[in-house]
């Protein structure tokens, strides 16, 4: 009997039934896509991390080693499980020439090495430890994927002539936002090469307890042990920064679904409630009959689970297929997941999640009928609607045309009805906007100021690695910047380590920068740059590490002395794994990590050839174009929320000429009285049209214009939410006010219009008679 | 030409295929101008179908209707609208009033809609028909703060409105005391001795005993006819007899 039920009552609401469906389709299979996704990203990062046995705490270092210290430490050290030093032989990106191609213009440290024999393996892309031969260089995958080297090319450093035999998987540096590269040559190559470039060493431990790599961290630091260099990789931060790309593009898709779950709340809840208006008298005589609220609700549950069910399937069916594009770029960066099986599983439990949500929405729906009373029901029939008319609001003395004023009315009276219909306009701006300003957020130069780099056209970096002496060839540079007039202002800033007084025997370090921190100012999330020299500005990282807010003290050992400073700021930073600080104060003979000279010019356009210029000029510095830089690193984040953001779009788009048309056509069915109404006084279904059309565009109107809004304010909370995972925990949202003025409300226009058109074919069809004579 | 209505052969065929209702089995039927025409019949009878036909308000199978020299079935919709909101009025049994308006914003809508600009002097109106119908001080009122009677009464104040030559009364009485229904009929017979012809359904022997002539509708066509003297203030009662006699005479 059901089924005939569900059948019989599917057939008269054929499209409110399919747009439900969609609703809960696209929900379910987002979800499900986000669940699988997820699995296998974990799963692929778990798998290539376990094939490549990747190091938990790897520090890179220049300038010489002591083996015989590392030795020592590692074996006092009780979670030291293995360790190893690999040579990293670091050549500029000017000689290295793929075809015909140099790699100049990659912002990437690029080095070369010889497979580990321990752990941290290279791997080849179906997964397996690479074993390079005499003549062959393996090309890390990030160059694929810039598409700047193909198999069979040939590869020249300094003469050296190598043909690409592949590209290998780097399980600690495949991402384009770990900022170093290797490159995989059988020894004797390495050998050839040994000094053409700067030999870096990466100083590697495997760990018993992965967990306590920070701890391990810092007991690396407070061991004195070889430091010189601009990486510190825990194995937290290698699955972070793996699973970046595709982690955020999951999350934006979790973001849509939940919003396109209201949507299909919100029609639920209006079709429900339409239903039970329609079949009050019937519920009344059920109940009078002595059938069960519970009898009741399952005559109407049934209906809505077989929908639910059948749209959760074929959701979780449709991400099945969805899901390929996505696991392709999994595989391709990360490798097989070994997961997919339990993926699978994973969205078919996502799916199944939207169906009981669904399922106990109805539920909660249903409960009015416990409300209904049977000898209210069947004498009287559905309480009529209460509502008033709109008061202060007449049609004397009004501007406007008639229909105007009609459709204006109708809206003020009937707040409830239009809110439906509003809040799903506001939601599909905020769906369409929301994945755009981050992607533009993230491709804007000035998010780089609050990832803890000022902004600046360009800067040098000198480091140990690269000369002797750090502050001489600093000294230099700044000379010929303050000289150069094309240069708008500069500032030059050293990185220098200091010891914290111990604390029950621990001795903590801090690397602070030190300059004038106002040139180039970066973005605080608490309080303001150092102004005095007892000032300190440090990043969250450091905040969170030693518990310090804004107007704590932080003690330093500065010159053999204690120094008290006072934590003017707190800024996010994404450079040297989060953990700098920033002051004015001066200092000597502290150990110089680095040093770095900032330049803005007059005019912008010039870096690319002042950068070369530069370049030229110190080739024992780093030449690094911020702009540049911000754009590959976040490239792929970029493109990768940029898919998502597409498909919002799509998303948002199809929402709303479904929910537009849903939504019109049964308000047209509601209002077939008042219609035949003002038939009958002589208003031509055109002029009754165009309230409906105007009725539409003012809920429109009022709901793109408060969706912009929140799409803007309390979407980048979402924004950062999603964003926190890099460490920025807070940032201004970029809009692009191309796309969020006029393209997105554009199309929304563009979709609630075509929506209309079917709707007002419905008015043609209301005739007077039949409707003068229910009444 | 005298006529304003003037129906020849309708036919009205309700549903398709096996499932056809013939309503009006082709009915002739005019109306003049300035005259007060009633029919009466059983229900099911195809009277209240007749109104509807008559007045455009819905199509016909076959035959013809024409208001004046104008054939309704030859106009475009827009066209028919026009004619409706310019030359005729409608009553219909419920007060058919728009929820979210008040009362003297539903009398002065379908002028307003006939572009009629100066509101002072549409208020001006609507407040002398209010007056009038004895609905006066109910302007600012929301349709469900006042009775039915008086809700008929804004109706007919809407009606009324554009001036029209003629006025369509679907049961006008029927939803109303014995009292308000006396006042209603009243009313109707000072704005048909202005001269606004009125077409009227009833079911009422005596609403129809004021009218100038009687149709007597049964099974889909027009059966009788009775014709009355002008309604001029005289006894209803003996009127009244005559329908009632003309309703045993056919049978119904």
């Amino acid at each position: 009997m059901y089924s005939r039920l569900i059948k019989n009552d599917i057939r008269k609401t054929k499209l409110i039934t399919a747009a439900i469906t969609v609703f809960i389709l696209v929900s379910a299979m987002l979800v499900s896509l986000a669940a699988i996704l997820a699995v296998n990203l974990f799963g692929a990062i778990d798998n290539m991390m376990l094939t490549a046995r990747t190091a938990h705490f790897t520090r890179m270092h220049a300038g010489s080693i002591d083996m015989a210290q590392i030795s020592e430490f590692a074996e006092d050290n009780a979670n030291v499980e293995s360790w190893q030093v690999l040579e990293y032989l670091n050549i500029e990106g000017a000689q290295i020439v793929i075809g015909n191609e140099n790699l100049s213009w990659s912002t990437q440290d690029n080095g070369f090495s010889t497979q580990s024999r321990e752990f941290d393996f290279l791997l080849d892309l179906a997964g397996n430890v690479i074993v390079p031969q005499d003549g062959e260089v393996w090309i890390p995958l990030y160059y694929m994927k810039t598409g700047s080297a193909k198999v069979g090319d040939e590869v020249a450093v300094h003469g050296v002539r190598l043909t690409v035999a592949g590209f290998l998987r780097d399980s600690m540096m495949n991402p384009a936002m770990a900022s170093s590269k290797r490159f995989l040559v059988s020894e004797n190559d390495f050998e050839l090469l040994r000094d053409r470039g700067i030999m870096e060493y990466l100083i590697e431990f495997r760990l018993f307890d992965p967990a306590a790599s920070t701890t391990f961290e810092s007991g690396y630091i407070a061991a004195d042990m070889p430091a010189n260099g601009p990486l510190a990789i825990t194995v937290l931060l290698v699955r972070l920064m793996n699973g970046i790309e595709d982690g955020m593009m999951i999350a934006v898709l979790g973001l849509i679904s939940t919003l396109v779950v209201i949507v299909a709340f919100l029609c639920i809840r209006f079709t429900l409630l339409a239903k039970i208006e329609e079949d009050y008298r019937e519920i009344g005589v059920l109940k009078a009959v002595g059938l069960r609220v519970s009898d009741i609700k399952r005559l109407y549950t049934v209906k809505y689970g077989a929908i639910a069910a059948v749209a959760s399937v074929l959701g979780f069916l449709l991400s099945l297929a969805a899901q390929e594009p996505f696991m392709a770029n999994i595989r391709l960066y990360l490798g097989v997941s070994g997961r997919e099986v339990f993926g699978v599983l994973a969205g078919f439990v996502g799916a199944a999640v939207i169906f009981l949500i669904v399922m106990l929405y109805v539920s909660g729906v249903l409960q009015r009928f416990r409300k209904i009373s049977a000898a209210q029901a069947v004498r009287r029939g559905a309480p009529q609607e209460k509502t008033r008319a709109a008061r202060g609001l007449s049609m004397n003395g009004r501007i406007l045309s008639t229909n105007a004023f009609l459709a204006i009315k109708d809206v003020l009276t009937r707040k409830k009805l239009y809110i439906i219909m509003f809040l799903v306009i506001v939601i599909s701006s905020f769906i369409m906007m929301v994945p755009q300003n981050i992607k533009n957020t993230i491709s804007s130069p000035d998010f780089f100021t609050n990832m803890g780099i000022g902004r600046s056209d360009f800067f040098f970096t000198v480091t140990n690695a690269q000369t002797q002496d750090v502050l001489g060839l600093s000294a230099e540079i700044a000379k010929q910047v303050s000289q150069d007039e094309s240069v708008l202002k500069y500032a030059w800033l050293t990185t220098q380590l200091f010891e914290m007084p111990p604390v029950d025997g621990a001795i903590e370090r801090m690397q602070v920068t030190l300059g004038d921190h106002g040139v180039f100012p970066v973005t605080y999330t608490h309080g303001a740059g150092p102004k005095t020299v007892d000032e300190i500005a440090i990043s969250n990282l450091y905040a969170d590490d030693f518990g310090k807010s804004v107007g704590d003290e932080i003690v330093l050992m500065v010159d053999g002395a204690e120094k008290q400073l006072t934590v003017c700021g707190i800024y996010t930073d994404i450079t040297n794994a989060g953990k700098t600080a920033k002051a004015i104060f001066q200092a000597h003979g502290v150990d110089i990590l680095s040093s770095s000279v900032w330049v803005a010019l007059d005019n912008p356009a010039m870096t690319a050839i002042k950068v070369t210029d530069y370049q030229a000029k110190f080739p024992a510095a780093r030449v690094i174009g911020v702009n540049e830089t911000a754009a590959q690193m976040f490239e792929n984040v970029a493109s990768a929320i940029g898919q998502a953001s597409l498909a919002a779009i799509v998303i948002a788009a199809l929402l709303t000429v479904l929910v537009t048309i849903l939504f019109l056509k049964m308000l047209i069915a509601k209002d077939r009285y008042p219609i035949a109404v003002l038939k009958s006084m002589g208003f031509t279904t055109r002029s009754i049209g165009r309230q409906y059309m105007l009725r539409s565009a003012i809920v429109f109107v009022l709901g793109v214009v408060i969706g912009t809004v929140l799409a803007n304010t309390l979407g980048e909370y979402a924004g950062i939410a999603l964003m926190s995972s890099f460490g920025a925990s807070t940032f201004p949202f970029e809009i692009n006010p191309l796309f969020a003025y006029v393209f997105s409300p554009l199309l929304l226009a563009l979709c609630v219009f075509i929506a209309t058109l079917p709707g007002l074919a419905d008015i043609q069809r209301v005739k007077i008679f039949n409707h003068i004579k229910e009444a | 030409m005298n006529k304003i209505i003037t129906g020849k052969n309708i036919v009205k065929i309700f549903g398709h295929g096996s499932e056809q209702t013939k309503v009006l089995n082709g009915v002739n039927a005019e109306v003049e101008k300035g005259e007060f025409v009633a029919v009466m019949g059983p229900s099911g009878s195809g009277k209240s179908t007749l109104l509807f036909v008559l007045s455009g308000m819905d199509d016909i199978t076959g035959g013809s209707v024409r208001f004046g020299d104008t054939e309704l079935s030859q106009l475009k919709e827009n066209e028919l609208a026009d004619v409706r909101r310019k030359k005729m009025g409608f009553i219909f049994q419920q007060p058919t009033m728009l929820k979210n308006l008040d009362i003297l914003d539903n009398i002065i809508l379908p002028a307003a809609q006939d572009g009629k600009k100066d509101f002072a002097q549409l208020t001006q109106r609507a407040k002398k028909l209010m007056k009038k119908t004895g609905i006066a001080g109910l302007e600012k009122r929301d349709i469900t703060e006042v009775s039915g009677g008086q809700l008929q009464r804004a109706g007919i104040c809407r009606a009324l409105m554009n001036e029209p030559e003629i006025l369509f009364a679907d049961e006008p009485t029927g939803a109303l005391n014995s009292k308000s229904s006396e006042e209603i009929m009243e009313m109707l017979v000072d704005i048909n001795q202005e001269g606004t012809a009125i077409l009227l359904v009833t079911h009422d022997s005596k609403v129809a005993a004021r009218a100038d002539r009687v149709l007597f509708t049964k099974d889909g066509d027009i059966v009788s006819e009775l014709k009355l003297q002008k309604f001029s203030g005289d006894k209803i009662e003996s009127r009244t007899e005559k329908v009632l006699a003309q309703m045993a005479a056919v049978g119904i």
